[in-house]
């Protein structure tokens, strides 16, 4: 950390991680409720819907943080400058912070406004646009005073306005219900692949260079390619979301054809990762670090990549759509490609942020907590995944009714609740290590030497 | 690759994408009316959407294959249920469902709430989707329906069925009404004995519902009516 302002991120990164266990409680208690029978009078008064709309908002709120904390990390260094308000910064967090718990207990009390994921009421809605604004304005600000511009930040800056400009999309109410769905997929459809992906690609970017070493223009002009081949397919991707919600039949062509080929920009951040990581200039210290790097990406491409386009030609969402094959293949996507990132990122920053000499950490029950959590979610990928191919089959193919082909999807989802609870052991475990990361047991001082000697700590250490 | 060819493949991917996909929804905004029947979108449909996501009914079913995957989708409630059944299910979840092994919340809708609803879902149940989804086919039940009517005309049982005025309130094939639910429906949930039982005293097993007793008829009867309407349910696979 070279910067004083970057401290605001921490608070962030807190805030985001408790949320995050949070989400995940919440996610394990909706799995149960679909193989125990829940008594009606627990029903009435805590239904699966208000868990449901917890747990999804949950998860959005903590990703959304994260990013804004990382940002506030990222762009000090990136334009060598301290960031312009930074008490606007604490302003914001405690903002958006209050609004999320507000409608987290509003969802309790049946405050909503009842669309999937855009539940929190139209009142609150609005606080959420000042907190946007906040956000864009410090962060504008900051990158015009300081006048350097980088193609890390320009892609940063235009995927958080791209994301707040969609976010209006989803606040009016429509009348016609296909509407209501055709706009509601311009923010979550372009969200997860549209403005979500480019501020990966930046955050991923901005570690590469710290982390790897690499030559800054080389990473950038890969840079440029994975965000237009990102847009290219996902922009008109929408359309494999149109297929079934009364849109006229030409969006089955280009749905189909634009989504299948959404895997190829995310197959290309793996090769420039890849390449970068053998090209480093120096040793792959903290390892743990490097392990959510690459295992984010190579998620990321399996649960958004395969698990995506399995199902993304119309011949075959015919069947599988809103089946728990969505759900497999969300939950897959959502954390390779965003809940690792945040994680990474977090792993990068904190020790610095900690004041941790050379961002070195003691790692021993990091590595323990990544390989449970990511166990744990592709075990449950994969039961939702089975439940979702049989969900198809009984109910799509064989035509029976809903409930009846349920019967045997419980035991799946026992299965997945099994995962869940290595899931939540994991996670826990994460958070923990990350709220009291400590310098390594040999000492500060040996790795600091260590460091030294090759030099690319301290570059990283910037 | 140097920089300025990078900087070429992202603008004009973007904008062409872009491009494309706006020239699209400005069409689309052109046949939505047609598509989904907007001229039937009248204030009682759009209360129903209105109540709908009051009580957040979308975190739990999905609705055009949107939403919470816990409970059946509502797409097509309106074409297998009817309008009473999907009423008596509004008013009273905790009995309608009280056998099941996955339950509804009673959010205590009021009457003017729950016509609304009917409203909104028998709109729904209209939008022209590729016939989405294919559990809930109407052409193929009827196609069905027609097939197994022409084989067996004379039968006995389909004579009952046609007597005893069951579709005045039914759907079956192309005929009858929509106050309860597809016979071909009925066909795949339950079992013979168990309609034979329901056509005797409906109340019991389904306490508050619209369908009256059907006591005159024998035990042999019903339970002939009770065979012929599971012969009705698709069967897996067909078209
Ligand atoms: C907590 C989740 C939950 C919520 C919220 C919920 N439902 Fe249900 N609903 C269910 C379940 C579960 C069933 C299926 C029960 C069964 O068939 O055994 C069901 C069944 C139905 C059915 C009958 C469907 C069929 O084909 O048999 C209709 C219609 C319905 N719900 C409408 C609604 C409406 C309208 C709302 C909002 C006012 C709503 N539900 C809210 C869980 C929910
Ligand atoms: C006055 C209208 C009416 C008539 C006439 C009528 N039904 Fe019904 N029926 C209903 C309604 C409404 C329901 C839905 C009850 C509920 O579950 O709320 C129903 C339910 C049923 C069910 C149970 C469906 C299920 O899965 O729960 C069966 C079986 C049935 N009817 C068969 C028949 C037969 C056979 C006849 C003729 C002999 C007949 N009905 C005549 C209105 C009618
Ligand atoms: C990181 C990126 C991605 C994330 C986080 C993500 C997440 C999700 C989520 C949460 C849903 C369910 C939304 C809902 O109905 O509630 C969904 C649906 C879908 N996604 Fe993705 N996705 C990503 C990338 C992709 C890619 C690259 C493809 C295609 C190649 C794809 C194909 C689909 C399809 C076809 C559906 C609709 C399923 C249906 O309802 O029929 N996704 N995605
Ligand atoms: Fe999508």
């Amino acid at each position: 950390m070279t910067y004083r302002t970057q401290r605001v991120a921490y608070p962030y990164m807190v805030v985001a991680l408790l949320l995050f266990g949070l989400q995940v409680v919440l996610g394990l208690w909706l799995a149960t409720q679909y193989f125990v029978t829940v008594p009606q009078g627990l029903v009435d008064i805590f239904p699966f819907s208000t868990a449901r709309a917890m747990h999804t908002n949950l998860l959005v709120l903590w990703l959304l943080l994260g990013f804004m904390g990382a940002t506030y990390y990222l762009v000090p260094e990136e334009t060598e400058s301290e960031l312009a308000f930074p008490r606007l910064a604490i302003v914001q967090l405690v903002l958006l912070t209050a609004t999320g718990v507000a409608a987290l207990v509003g969802f309790l009390f049946g405050w909503t406004q009842g669309r999937p994921l855009l539940e929190i009421p139209r009142p609150l809605d609005l606080l959420v646009v000042v907190g946007a604004l906040l956000f864009l304005f410090n962060t504008a600000v900051t990158m015009i005073r300081a006048k350097r511009w980088t193609a890390v930040q320009a892609s940063l800056l235009g995927g958080l306005v791209f994301l707040a400009v969609l976010y209006l999309f989803g606040i009016p109410f429509y009348r016609n219900l296909a509407v209501d769905w055709y706009y509601w997929w311009w923010v979550i459809h372009l969200w997860v692949e549209g403005a979500f992906e480019l501020v990966a690609a930046a955050m991923t970017a901005f570690m590469l260079i710290k982390l790897t070493g690499v030559q800054r223009a080389v990473v950038e002009k890969w840079l440029y390619v994975e965000l237009g081949l990102f847009l290219f397919t996902g922009i008109a991707g929408t359309g494999h979301h149109y297929y079934w919600l009364g849109a006229p039949s030409y969006w089955l062509w280009v749905g189909g054809i634009f989504s299948a080929l959404e895997p190829f920009p995310i197959l290309l951040m793996v090769v420039d990762t890849w390449r970068d990581v053998r090209q480093r200039k120096g040793p792959m210290e903290p390892r743990l670090t490097w392990v959510y790097l690459v295992g984010g990406v190579v998620i990321h491409f399996i649960g958004a990549g395969l698990f995506g386009m399995a199902h993304t030609l119309p011949q075959i969402n015919y069947y599988t759509h809103g089946s728990q094959v969505t759900v497999s293949h969300g939950h897959l996507a959502f954390y390779g490609a965003y809940v690792l990132l945040n994680l990474t990122f977090f792993y990068l920053a904190m020790p610095h942020l900690k004041g941790l000499p050379l961002g070195r950490y003691d790692e021993r029950s990091g590595h323990f907590a990544f390989w449970c959590t990511a166990l744990g979610v592709m075990g449950m990928s994969l039961a939702f995944a089975v439940a979702g191919v049989l969900q198809s089959y009984l109910e799509r193919y064989l035509a029976q009714p809903y409930m009846v082909a349920q019967v045997p999807i419980r035991f799946w989802m026992a299965i997945a609740a099994a995962h869940g609870v290595m899931v939540l052991v994991g996670v826990v475990m994460t958070i923990r290590h990350l709220l009291t990361l400590r310098a390594p047991a040999g000492g500060g001082e040996a790795a600091a030497v260590a460091g030294a000697a090759v030099t690319l700590p301290s570059a990283a250490g910037k | 690759m140097t920089e300025r060819t990078a900087k070429g493949v992202f603008w004009g991917g973007t904008l062409s994408s872009l491009a494309l996909f706006l020239a699209l929804t400005v069409d689309t905004h052109g046949q939505f009316a047609a598509l989904t029947r907007a001229d039937k979108l009248d204030d009682t449909v759009v209360a129903g959407k209105r109540v709908f996501e009051r009580y957040n009914c979308n975190d739990c079913h999905t609705i055009l294959g949107f939403g919470g995957y816990y409970a059946p989708d509502l797409t097509r409630a309106y074409t297998r249920l009817g309008a009473d059944a999907i009423r008596r299910r509004l008013a009273q979840p905790e009995v309608a469902f009280r056998d099941s092994y996955r339950k509804m919340p009673n959010q205590h809708l009021s009457p003017a709430e729950i016509e609304s609803l009917v409203a909104y879902l028998e709109w729904v149940a209209g939008i022209d989707n590729h016939d989405w989804p294919p559990q809930d086919s109407e052409a193929r039940w009827k196609r069905s329906t027609e097939r197994l009517l022409a084989a067996a005309a004379l039968s006995p049982a389909a004579a009952l069925v046609q007597q005893e005025g069951c579709l005045s309130c039914h759907a079956l094939g192309d005929r009858g009404e929509r106050q309860g639910p597809r016979l071909e429906r009925v066909g795949a949930r339950r079992s013979a004995a168990w309609i034979g039982e329901y056509l005797g005293d409906p109340q019991r097993l389904a306490p508050g519902s619209e369908m009256p007793g059907y006591q005159h008829l024998s035990a042999a009867q019903r339970q002939m009516i009770g065979e012929f309407i599971v012969a009705l349910a698709a069967r897996g696979g067909e078209r």
